[in-house]
């Protein structure tokens, strides 16, 4: 199962499950095969504390932070990241979330999901996914600072 | 003929606008309008990729150097993407 999907806000717990619901009988289907015996769950989180690059890289607080698409190429390149990562690493399934527009400190703006026969080929594909998002898909993250 | 390319992130915010517009000869390549916009936009050096190497998005696909630019396609300046 490969899906990937931008999404508009924080990906939060109602969100992500409103997400997946359309793959949720793929999914149960994947899960009782018996051909999986790992899954990894990574989550991306705004943290407060960020560099400034125009203070000289002096660490602020942040509020949020905007992160902007270039539309409709943001979504296929995540689609085809999606898909690449998992014919690469054998996986069995591939779920990869982004979020588009404001998040703030504490929330999730990212979600990768694999599920392969090993645990190694899951920890090796979220590396890869992540080194490569930030190559292919058109994401730019803006920084909304505190005060 | 002029080509605007559309730009993001840091660029967008250096340039105070969503787009520049480059002058070039007809049919430009990626790797002519990259010379250009280093020569015609030099505030935006820190975010342009080097004219052999680098890549443009056309019409929502990457794209480089012999790749010809017709009139009337979309082209993006995609560098320097911080998702995640």
């Amino acid at each position: 199962m490969v899906f990937a999907l931008i999404i508009d806000g924080p990906l939060t717990p109602e969100c992500v499950a409103r997400a997946l619901l359309a793959h949720a009988d793929q999914w149960r289907s994947l899960a009782h095969d018996g051909t999986i015996g790992a899954t990894l769950r990574f989550e991306g989180v705004v943290r407060r504390a960020e560099r400034d690059p125009e203070a000289a890289d002096v660490e602020r607080d942040l509020l949020a932070l905007d992160y902007q698409t270039y539309d409709p190429m943001a979504q296929r390149g995540l689609e085809a990241l999606a898909a690449s990562v998992a014919e690469r690493h054998g996986l069995r399934s591939i779920v990869a979330l982004h979020s588009r527009g404001r998040v703030g400190v504490g929330e999730v703006s990212f979600v990768l999901e694999v599920a392969a026969p090993h645990r190694v080929e899951t920890l090796a594909a979220v590396a890869d996914f992540i080194d490569r998002l930030k190559q292919d898909v058109p994401i730019w993250k803006r920084a909304v600072w505190a005060g | 003929m002029q080509v605007e390319v559309l730009i993001f992130g840091a660029a967008s915010l250096g340039a105070k606008s969503d787009r520049v517009t480059v002058d070039v000869g007809e049919a430009p390549t990626v790797r002519e309008v990259l010379a250009a916009l280093h020569a015609q936009h030099p505030a935006l050096k820190f975010a342009l990729p080097p004219p052999a190497s680098g890549r443009l998005a056309v019409n929502h696909s990457f794209a480089r150097g012999d790749h010809a630019i017709r009139p009337g396609d979309e082209v993006a300046l995609i560098t320097l993407v911080g998702g995640g």
